[in-house]
């Protein structure tokens, strides 16, 4: 055990982009933590899909010995954090772990959204911040406007910012010192019962669930007897150790210490972010604050394209699960789309990093609906539907009202722009709250706004009607009351499960014909003409037709076209079938995401 | 020597990988004169060769229904193409009544050719019109103009030859108007047989790249499906019936080499992009390495002077199953209008297909024969891949 005055818990914050990763690297490789030869870019995101992406998705906890310049060696352990909205509780309860943060940002972009919520999500736990200014090689570096926009934005005294560049390095020892000297060391009661914070966990096909965790009282060693407080599960401590950033095991962790835990079990349900392990016998008697559930925002539908790919499915989201308890999915059956299932995200982004991985690692080709949010409708009978699904909701007959969850949204935009980010999110429901200037160049704009609205392709059309320059960041605030409808499509007189949506009434006729528009350039012309109609309960809304196809044929065929000919008619066929055919029309993956696509 | 299961082809298929130019449309194999490595005269004595050397592989001809010089363009060779149609007439033991057809294009034939090739033995030819009209004609990249098709025409009757005029529609740009003064025009030929094809743009070829950059418009299918309807309604009224998808001719004028691709029967290929069909027990004969269970043989001969002339040319070969063989005969029976016969259908175990085809009106069965409806001739993709994939 380390005396807690030579400990120092940090994290990384910073908007995507502005280099966290990378000089999480560079104070690998300064404090010989990794060789160099063994050296890898973004050493700390294990996941394909984090490099290639410039993510972090799982959090992670390195310890690094530092040699600071006072001649003394310091145990830093180095917390990595989400870096997306998707993940703020995760974030938060990293940050929980820390005394302290250095805030990265962008010595060219400046202060961006993320950078806002980060620091105010470090801020309101109470850590030191360490603003770093990075980038500081690039041509269009301006460390002086980024250093006022720091001050002028986050309200954090910025005239002693580190300036660094993760790429050569610089500034990098300046940091470390900073963290050293400013970020204070853990404090914590060495002789009261174990309080360790849960932070992250992840599966081992061995060793079963691994936790991170942030020793907050007393102390953990291999052998003891712990309770894992949420879910009141005691289990034995089979090893514990750090992280460097291979798992080394350890006789215990003391005070302010951050480690792994490993305890045989194999459920990650029972071993939840936020929770607190405590000793079996005679422990604490309070969680560690701020613990909750993970709670899916989220929902879609996944369906294998191929339907005897199910079990293949299920088994992959399972394993998914292992590492990701956020994750949640029930079974789903759609006329259209055959067996599925209804799955839960944190956020968009969280889907399409499950989507990516499922097809990616498991091999799956899979269809997905278009996302949907929890609708909560309730019945003239006077009770309450969850609506996960549009399939879920209520007749219009038995329908009384309808709440649909809200989020407070933050832009942050140049002044130039503000007129286009009105304009947008009145399109998209949203009710202006207030504007304030961070600086000449820097507008903050705050919005209260349907979460269905800005997962239909919000984030793109707000960085396109900005060119780009636009950030954004959201909370989830509950829900408000709303007038919602479900919308059918009709193919051929069929209602396609598959394509109905819930919508908000004013918008339900806007979108209902540019949708059917859409569906109409999408599908193909078939034999028989198929009509498409939008219909609220039984009112037909709008119609299109796709005409029925008059010709198709390969007219010429002599001896030298028969092998050739049929292989074109082969291909033919395997384009249909990798189609959906509901009843007798042949539908194209794409069109189950048009509504997404739809911009009125 | 020749095993007894062994169906011998009794059709003949020669490629004359020879064209003056590229026509903008074609993904033919052919080459330019001086880019061939022989002379047209040592071209005439390879095919030949090639021909024969199949003899000593086994699978000489016993004797031969059809035999059919196409390309390329088989005329490019002059007296040559003549040479070369009775060598291999004299070769193959061609029947007192068989079909002998050479393809043509109007600027290459003149009197004196055509009455010298039909010394030579040749009954038939196929001349490439492709359309009537100059500034479609220039599109395509063909070498003549419309009056010259018109002449050829009547010299290929005045020689006593059976004429056959291929036409195109559906052309970027055509009109209805277009194509029904293309139609017209051919007409007068008194033709006894004609070929309809809408364009279809290959892969790889300079007109489907002036269309793809949008220099060119595609035609519209709905167009075309009129067009189609419309050369079927003017050619009966002429005495032409549709026998085939794409084909029509005056009772008894149908093309016999034709007919047999689209019945199963083996034919041999010679040449180098040509293509033949061997049964199974012909195969392993000639000595390629056939499995029990497969029903029949495809080979296409490399499309290249070097690997594709001698007497052992490179081939490509496909090998399709006893089913396979099967559903391709019944696929391919159904572009035929007689079409196929219940015995046919239950061998190729697809019944049950066509039952559905004829539920969606692309087929009807009468007489123990199904066959293909005016609706199924323009959807003719639906049929035939619905057939061939079984389901």
């Amino acid at each position: 055990m380390t005396d807690p005055t030579l400990i120092r818990n940090f994290s990384i914050i910073a908007h995507i982009d502005h280099g966290k990763s990378t000089l999480a690297d560079r104070v690998l490789q300064l404090t010989h933590t990794v060789a160099d030869r063994d050296m890898q870019e973004q050493m700390l995101d294990s996941m394909d899909i984090e490099r290639e992406r410039g993510i972090t998705i799982k959090a992670q906890a390195v310890r690094v010995m530092y040699d600071a310049n006072d001649g003394k060696t310091y145990q830093l352990n180095l917390i990595d954090t989400p870096g997306h909205v998707d993940f703020t509780y995760e974030v938060s309860r990293s940050l929980a772990a820390c005394e302290g943060v250095i805030l990265v940002v962008d010595a060219a972009q400046g202060v961006e959204a993320q950078t806002v919520a980060n620091a105010l999500m470090a801020m309101n736990a109470g850590l030191e911040i360490i603003p770093l200014i990075n980038k500081i090689d690039l041509p269009a570096a301006d460390p002086e406007r980024v250093r006022h926009e720091i001050e002028e934005g986050l309200a954090i005294a910025a005239d002693e910012a580190v300036l660094a560049s993760g790429k050569t390095g610089e500034g990098v020892r300046d940091a470390l010192e900073a963290v050293v000297r400013l970020v204070p060391h853990p404090v914590g009661d060495p002789h009261a019962p174990l309080k360790a914070l849960i932070f992250d966990s992840y599966f081992d096909t061995y060793r079963g669930v691994v936790a991170l965790i942030r020793v907050v009282d007393g102390s953990i060693a291999k052998g003891m007897k712990v309770r894992l407080m949420a879910t009141s599960t005691v289990t034995d401590v089979e090893e514990v150790g750090v992280r460097r950033p291979a798992n080394l095991p350890v006789e215990s962790l003391g005070v302010g210490e951050v480690g792994y835990l490993i305890t045989g079990l194999k459920d990650p349900a029972l071993v939840k972010v936020g929770d607190t392990v405590t000793l079996a016998r005679h422990g604490a008697t309070e969680q560690l604050p701020g613990y909750r559930e993970a709670k899916p925002m989220v929902f879609t539908g996944l369906f294998p394209i191929d339907g005897d790919q199910y079990p293949d499915l299920r088994d992959a989201l399972e394993r998914l699960q292992l590492n990701d308890p956020a994750l949640l999915w029930e079974p789903e059956s759609s006329h259209a789309l055959g067996f599925g299932f209804r799955v839960g995200f944190l956020g968009l982004l969280h889907m399409e990093v499950v989507k990516e991985r499922l097809e990616r690692e498991f091999g799956l080709e899979l269809l997905a609906t278009a996302p949907s949010v929890e609708y909560h409708a309730f019945r003239t009978k006077g009770d309450m539907v969850v609506v996960h699904s549009p399939q879920d909701m209520p007749d219009p007959g038995h329908l009384d009202r309808t709440e649909e969850p809200y989020l407070k949204v933050t832009v942050l935009v140049p002044p130039d722009y503000v007129g286009a980010v009105m304009e947008l999110s009145d399109q998209r429901r949203g009710t202006f709250k207030d504007m304030q200037y961070l600086s000449a160049t820097t507008v903050e704009l705050h919005y209260e706004m349907p979460l269905s609205e800005l997962i239909m392709d919000f984030f793109d059309q707000l960085k396109s009607r900005t060119k780009g320059y636009a950030s954004l960041d959201y909370e989830y605030i509950g829900y408000r009351e709303s007038n919602l409808v479900k919308l059918d499509i009709l193919l051929a007189g069929k209602a396609v499960d598959a394509l109905s949506f819930v919508v908000h009434r004013d918008k339900a006729y806007a979108r209902g014909k540019v949708l059917t528009e859409k569906l109409r350039e999408i599908i193909p012309r078939q034999m028989f003409e198929v009509p498409i109609q939008a219909a609220i309960g039984a009112k037909i809304i709008s119609r299109e037709t796709v005409r029925a196809m008059r010709k198709d044929v390969i007219a010429k065929c002599y001896g030298g076209d028969i092998s050739r000919k049929r292989k074109l008619l082969e291909k033919q066929k395997a384009g249909k079938k990798r189609m959906k055919s509901v009843g007798s029309v042949e539908i194209p993956q794409e069109a189950f995401m048009a509504i997404l696509k739809v911009d009125e | 020597m020749s095993d007894p299961g062994a169906t011998l082809p009794r059709h003949v298929y020669v490629h004359v990988p020879l064209c003056r130019s590229k026509c903008s449309y074609c993904d033919f194999f052919s080459l330019t004169p001086d880019r061939l490595p022989v002379t047209p005269e040592g071209l005439v004595d390879a095919l030949v060769n090639q021909a024969r050397a199949w003899a000593e592989r086994g699978v000489a001809p016993a004797g031969i229904d059809t035999l059919y010089v196409g390309g390329g363009t088989p005329t490019m060779l002059g007296d040559g193409l003549a040479t070369l149609v009775s060598a291999l007439a004299i070769w193959a033991g061609a029947e007192p009544d068989a079909e002998i057809t050479i393809e043509a294009n109007p600027e290459s034939v003149t009197p004196e050719l055509l009455e010298l090739l039909a010394m030579a033995g040749v009954t038939r030819v196929s001349l490439g019109v492709q359309s009537l009209d100059d500034a479609e004609l220039a599109m395509l990249g063909r070498a003549h103009v419309a009056s010259r098709a018109i002449a050829a025409a009547t010299w290929v009757t005045e020689a006593g030859l059976d004429l056959s005029v291929d036409l195109m529609c559906g052309l970027p740009g055509q009109s209805a108007a277009d194509w029904r003064r293309t139609l017209d025009r051919a007409v007068t030929t008194d033709a006894d047989h004609m070929s309809v094809y809408p364009l279809s743009l290959e892969a790889g070829t300079p007109l489907a790249a002036v269309v793809a950059v949008g220099d060119a418009a595609e035609p519209d299918p709905d167009v075309v499906a009129d067009m189609l309807l419309e050369a079927a309604a003017v050619l009966k009224t002429t005495g032409l019936l549709r026998y085939e998808t794409a084909n029509y001719a005056r009772p008894g004028h149908e093309s016999r080499h034709n007919t047999a691709y689209w019945t199963g029967a083996p034919y041999l290929g010679v040449g180098p992009g040509a293509h033949g069909m061997l049964s199974a027990a012909t195969a392993r004969e000639a000595g390629f390495i056939v499995a029990d269970g497969i029903g029949r043989v495809r080979y296409a001969i490399a499309c290249s002077a070097e690997t594709g002339l001698g007497i052992m040319p490179e081939v490509t070969v496909e090998l399709l199953d006893r089913g396979e063989s099967a559903r391709e005969d019944a696929m391919l029976g159904l572009r035929l209008t007689r079409g196929i016969d219940d015995g046919l259908a239950t061998r190729a175990a697809v019944t049950g297909v066509l039952e559905g085809l004829a539920a969606d009106g692309l087929v009807v069965h009468a007489d123990g024969r199904w066959a293909t409806t005016e609706r199924g001739w323009l959807l003719g993709n639906e049929v035939f891949s619905r057939v061939w994939a079984g389901e």
